[in-house]
């Protein structure tokens, strides 16, 4: 039986592993602890004020007799009265008293007591605590309180009596044993109810949450429309709702483009495999001149280059995304690359008619990056600028540095800087509609998908610059104004330290 | 090509190359190809074949693709290297992690190339591989009329000097300097600017097409040639 103890102890473990069952148990707690301070502490206020009314009562009766023993010593007819009758004509709340001279022989007794009490313990007793009252239980069960005194006889001094007096407080012992009875029973219901309203209230209070649970277990990839409604939740809750919802809308967002991308990747790969296909087959139909021929087959390279293009770009972009992605980072001056992308664009730009420009700051700007990927970065924003940009219009290169604080001009600072480099790249071209910018980064995404198409680009330019960005722990921005031009900013750490520029 | 062929011959030797490539079709255009360009190609179909055929013929250059049946490309790259085989080894791969070029070149590989590549530009690979040793390098470059002075960088067609750029003349000493190969644009690319990415290479096109108006224009006899699809090549026929 007791061979496996813990199998036991399991659904305690698995009930404890709810919420609502902590919760039930710490009402539960609470209230039986608020219960038992309640009873107990009305209890104890009982047993004290109880007490005191004897206590005074029994007071009282000595105060009496001291009073006759001092005005009138020999009137004994009074104190027979007092001692022997008076105590008889009650029924409840009995009391005794005893009337002992100096040599301790007994003068007047209230009949009965010798029964009710053991008379010498009383004496013993009482000796030690003088004029106070003490709790004393007599022959027969009965709890009593009993006091003594002693008291001055005649105006006289000389002469003095005792008095002993006890009141039976067995009905009010009666009283505090049955309060005791109740306590218990109170405590007992408490403990049955408490735990069914503190589950029913925790219930009640994470109720929400399992309703968000259940609207979360019909979201898949599939169904993700579906929202929690946040009205009638309390106030954190409606928070959480509202996060729910907002991780919801971004999940949405990006398996939107994630199914776009395929759509897309899908399109721009089967054109040219479709034509190289087409065109083929259209070849082979019959037979033709060696020049048809070549023209097919020249047609076919073309669209096996492209096809091999974006297969070379949609790897870069995957590999990117990889977190075991490296750069080779190599010391690199800036402004010494930009005027290389420059001179390589330069035939084109003065083919279309358009002037290209490097700003390019006084001071080498040295920053460890991967060189090619800068290079490529760099000259995909100026060829998308060249492209959208129309004779007579203009495109500058441009590079700063925003340092986070630090003084270029100690030359003796051997602390690397972690400030950032700033590239720009603006065009006077025809810009970008506010609504399409915060997609331009997305791959595929064409602001004017014919015109691009027939550009040739991959419409992977962008996107690839946003990963080099991301590689290079940067990032890239987009500002344009429609009619007036286009910025890409590119900023990224540089990782070097300007004192070592050569 | 035609030039090619010839002075492949007349080093004297026969360059021989075994392709070990289990796709046929690639296997069948590299040596179509590189039997044109004036090799003797053997071809075997897995790692194991290769391997053999490598073992018991001298080549002077193995192409190699990595993902073979049998034996895989590392494996008989470096069985051949624990046999003491000093063949040249070109690899092929359709992985281009950095990681599996860097075990290439552990394992002794001379050199690699990523599919999807350009048959020019691994005919170019190929004979810089077996070139072996320091290019002679010339002071001046002549076809036909066209005459290059690598040393004073001035260039003339019919002893008429051409005003070129810097730039313009690095392209024509490339195109010159290797007459006959077609160079791809993206290998123009990365000679004369150092751009080492593949995008938007119709840059290069609007170059060769400036250099195209001072080179050839003013002369009935046109140097430099469009390969569609595959590049530019200056040769005189």
């Amino acid at each position: 039986m007791f061979s496996n103890p813990t199998n036991s102890f399991r659904p305690v473990l698995r009930l404890w592993g709810t919420l609502a069952f902590r919760l039930a148990a710490g009402y539960t707690l609470a209230g039986l602890f608020l219960v038992s301070l309640a009873t107990a502490s009305l209890y104890l206020v009982l047993v004290s004020e109880l007490q005191k009314s004897t206590d005074l009562f029994l007071a009282d009766k000595v105060n009496v007799l001291r009073t006759m023993l001092r005005e009138r010593p020999d009137d004994w007819d009074a104190l027979r009265e007092e001692i022997e009758l008076e105590s008889a004509a009650r029924r409840y709340e009995q009391f005794y008293i005893r009337l002992l001279d100096e040599r301790n022989k007994p003068l007047l007794m209230t009949p009965g007591m010798a029964e009710q009490l053991d008379l010498l313990q009383f004496a013993s007793r009482t000796q030690n605590h003088p004029d106070r009252a003490i709790g004393m239980t007599g022959r027969l069960g009965r709890a009593f309180r009993v006091t003594s005194t002693s008291a001055p006889v005649g105006s006289q001094a000389g002469r003095t009596y005792a008095i002993q007096v006890a009141i039976d407080v067995s009905q009010k012992a009666a009283l505090l044993a049955r309060y005791r009875f109740w306590f218990w029973v109170i405590l007992l219901a408490s403990f049955a109810i408490l735990p069914l309203f503190g589950y029913r209230i925790a219930r009640h209070g994470i109720r929400p949450v399992e309703e968000m649970a259940t609207t979360a277990r019909h979201i898949s990839s599939t169904n993700l429309r579906e929202r929690i409604l946040p009205e009638g939740y309390p106030f954190e809750l409606a928070s959480l709702a509202s996060t729910f919802n907002q991780m919801l809308d971004r999940l949405e967002e990006s398996f939107e483009r994630i199914s776009r991308f395929s759509a897309d990747i899908a399109h721009d790969l089967r054109t040219p495999v479709n034509n190289i296909r087409g065109e083929a087959e259209v070849a082979l139909a019959r037979a033709r001149s060696a020049d048809e021929y070549r023209d097919v087959i020249e047609s076919c390279l073309e669209e096996a280059v492209r096809l091999s293009d974006l297969i070379g770009d949609l790897l870069f972009l995957a590999r990117a995304e990889s977190p075991l992605a490296n750069l080779r980072r190599e010391r690199v001056d800036v402004g010494e690359l930009l005027g290389g992308v420059r001179e390589y664009y330069e035939a084109s730009a003065a083919d279309g008619g358009v002037s290209l420009t490097t700003a390019v700051a006084d001071e080498p700007v040295i920053a460890e990056l991967d060189r090619t990927l800068l290079q490529r970065a760099v000259g995909n924003l100026v060829s998308n600028a060249l492209a959208h940009t129309p004779p007579g219009g203009a495109v500058m290169l441009g590079m700063g540095l925003d340092s986070s604080g630090v003084d270029y001009s100690d030359k003796d600072s051997s602390k690397p800087d972690f400030s950032t480099i700033r590239i720009e790249v603006s065009d006077t071209g025809v810009g970008i509609p506010a609504e399409s910018l915060p997609r331009v980064f997305d791959r595929f995404f064409r602001v004017d998908s014919s015109r691009a198409q027939a550009s040739g680009g991959t419409g992977l330019g962008l996107a690839i610059v946003q990963s080099i960005m991301l590689l290079h722990g940067g990032k890239a921005e987009i500002s344009s104004q429609p009619g007036q031009g286009t910025r890409v900013t590119l900023r990224m750490p540089t990782f070097s330290t300007p004192s070592c520029a050569k | 090509m035609r030039s090619h062929l010839l002075s492949e011959v007349q080093v004297g030797q026969v360059m021989k190359i075994l392709v070990i490539e289990d796709e046929a079709k690639t296997a069948k255009f590299l040596q179509k190809g590189l039997g044109e360009a004036g090799f003797v190609v053997d071809v075997a179909g897995d790692g194991l074949d290769g391997l053999h055929l490598a073992q018991e013929l001298e080549f002077d250059l193995v192409i190699l693709d990595v993902m073979l049946p049998g034996l895989d490309g590392w494996q008989v790259l470096s069985r051949l290297r624990e046999e003491g085989r000093r063949a040249l080894v070109l690899f092929l791969t359709a992985r281009d992690a950095v990681h599996e070029r860097v075990r290439g070149f552990d394992l002794g590989a001379d050199d690699y190339l990523v599919k999807p590549f350009a048959f020019s530009e691994l005919l170019a690979r190929v004979r810089s591989l077996l070139r072996r040793g320091p290019l002679r390098e010339q002071e001046r470059l002549r076809l036909a009329d066209l005459e290059i002075d690598l040393l004073r960088q001035r260039a003339t067609r019919a002893g008429q000097r051409l005003e070129l750029t810097s730039k313009e003349f690095l392209l024509l000493s490339l195109l010159a300097r290797r007459s006959g190969e077609v160079l791809s644009r993206t290998l123009i690319a990365e000679a004369v600017w150092d751009m080492n990415f593949d995008s938007d290479t119709n840059v290069v096109d609007v170059n060769v097409r400036r250099l195209r108006s001072k080179v050839d224009d003013p002369f009935p006899l046109k140097l430099i040639h469009t390969v569609r699809g595959a590049g530019y090549v200056l040769e005189s026929d």
